[in-house]
């Protein structure tokens, strides 16, 4: 599903932020990366969702490899792959709803959504996707009045809108408490195990990777330090990722 | 520490007041020479104001009392310089819009479409309302019309740069998230960047429509029409009871603008 070959990002100045990074996300499956405060984490999810150019590499989505591609070609071949940020980044003066069907705008190139419309055949799906993650009740309220877990829910659901194969979760709960982010996180899971999405998770929290990741993959100066099944991940073996951070 | 320790420390402290009182000096001095050299240029005469007390006396006991039989006669130029606000507000916003989305430098296509839009932004904002007034007054002969127009090119100046602001001060996030879902620039604009921003340029247009109000009446007085027009052609007759009639209702729609301007702005607010 997505399969990250030889990827390389060096900064200007110099600074390698990723070095050959080797990674496969299968249908199905939750991949959580852990790793200190600038280890490369968030460069890999912005080199894989291409908002960052790698200096080398390939970032196989299906078929396609997006590394080389710009413009019309990048924008089309992205679209199976949804991004959550760390904050929801929600239109907030719109409704709860129409955020959820803004997730569909790339598939539409018509006048209508130019023009700021959107298609009734989305806002049903739209309804559908804020019933999966549970706040169909507040579909007709402003975004901007939701509270940080609703709104990361909602950005969820607009990640669904736009019916995608692969999950790539910035930090998707370094803003919430506890309650909400072990909520997020499974919803993550259920969308991995019932509609087979692959999810990629940056995370900070070992226990969350713990209690609802397949695999984890430490990361540590742009390099996988490990990459193994939870089941087969001694807790020695993070905690020394953020040791050596600390020292 | 000791006295003895202390006193190089306490010298140099004066020293810096003495600099510091002598900077104030010429300060004050500096102020005084640039008031006095204006009040030459300007040749400000204070026994005029006294003589021209009397021809002013003069002037307002002529006025009295304010013609309200020729109120029928106001109506129409009251209606033109509200409706010359709102045709130059209005043209001022559709032009301004696309170019702020030019100068925002957070939204612009290129750079070259940057500078070529704040520097139409800042021409349209150099030039005063009256001289455009005149120019267009020039073009399309006298009456409303030109006022019109001089309203709009002259609005673009100051709704293009604070639209551009608005847009360069909104918060991002939201508008690459939709980015990244695929959505093409115009959807991100209709969808995401328009929401974010219309209360904010509303607002903003609602203020400009409030000083266009006070523009349009002074537009009259170059020819482009509604109640400056007819001030001056009363103030030309000495009918100086038909141009107190005419400010009571002057006064009245500024008045009523700007409340309306500022309860709306308010609300959106």
């Amino acid at each position: 599903m997505l399969r990250v070959c030889g990827l390389t990002m060096s900064y200007p100045n110099g600074k390698l932020a990723l070095a050959d990074f080797e990674l496969n996300v299968a249908a199905g499956e939750v991949v959580v990366v852990l790793g200190g405060n600038g280890s490369g984490k968030t460069t890999l999810l912005r080199c894989i969702s291409r908002t960052l150019r790698p200096s080398a590499g390939a970032i196989w989505l299906d078929d396609v490899d997006l590394a080389p591609l710009s413009g019309e070609r990048l924008r089309r071949a992205r679209l199976p792959a949804a991004m959550i940020w760390q904050h929801a980044s929600l239109v907030r003066r719109r409704s709860v709803l129409s955020n959820v069907a803004m997730g569909a705008l790339g598939r539409y190139s018509g006048m209508w959504t130019a023009l700021g419309g959107l298609p009734a055949i989305e806002r049903r799906a739209a309804y559908d996707h804020l019933s999966a993650v549970g706040l169909a009740a507040l579909a007709g309220q402003r975004a901007g009045t939701l509270s940080g877990g609703q709104a990361q829910r909602v950005a969820i659901a607009r990640a669904l809108a736009q019916q995608p194969r692969v999950l790539l979760a910035d930090e998707p709960v370094a803003s919430l408490d506890p309650a909400a982010a072990d909520e997020i996180m499974r919803l993550l899971r259920d969308l991995a195990t019932h509609d087979h999405l692959a999810v990629l998770c940056v995370l900070h929290q070992v226990e969350l990777a713990y209690g609802y990741a397949d695999r984890v993959v430490g990361i540590r100066d742009g390099r996988i330090v490990f990459d193994r099944p939870c089941t087969d991940l001694p807790r020695d073996a993070v905690r020394e990722l953020y040791l050596s951070e600390a020292a | 520490m000791s006295l003895g320790a202390a006193a190089p420390h306490l010298a140099e402290r004066s020293w810096t007041d003495a600099i510091r009182v002598a900077v104030r000096l010429v300060c004050a001095v500096a102020l005084m020479l640039i008031v006095i050299q204006a009040a030459i240029v300007v040749r400000a005469r204070p026994q005029d104001l006294i003589t021209g007390a009397y021809g002013m006396a003069d002037i307002i006991r002529r006025a009295m009392p304010p013609d309200f039989s020729k109120i029928d006669e106001v109506w129409w130029p009251a209606l033109e310089t509200i409706d010359l606000a709102i045709f130059g507000t209005l043209g001022g916003v559709i032009m301004a819009v696309p170019l702020a989305i030019l100068a925002a430098v957070n939204v612009t296509p290129s750079r070259a479409l940057y500078y070529a839009s704040r520097g139409l932004i800042g021409f349209a904002r150099a030039v005063p309302d009256l001289v455009w007034a005149l120019l267009f007054v020039t073009a399309v002969g006298l009456g409303p019309f030109p006022g019109a127009l001089a309203l709009s090119v002259h609005s673009i100046g100051m709704l293009g740069r604070l639209f551009a602001e608005t847009i360069e001060n909104m918060d991002m996030a939201p508008i690459d998230a939709l980015a990244l879902t695929g959505a093409r620039r115009v959807q991100i604009f209709t969808h995401g960047i328009i929401p974010s921003i219309l209360p904010s340029l509303l607002g903003i247009a609602l203020y400009r429509l409030d000083e266009n109000i006070r523009s349009s009446v002074v537009l009259g007085f170059v020819g482009a029409g509604g109640i400056g027009f007819e001030l001056l052609s009363a103030m030309s007759l000495f009918q100086y009871q038909l141009v107190s009639l005419l400010l009571i209702v002057t006064f009245v729609i500024v008045i009523a603008a700007e409340r309306l301007s500022a309860v709306l702005r308010a609300r959106l607010g």
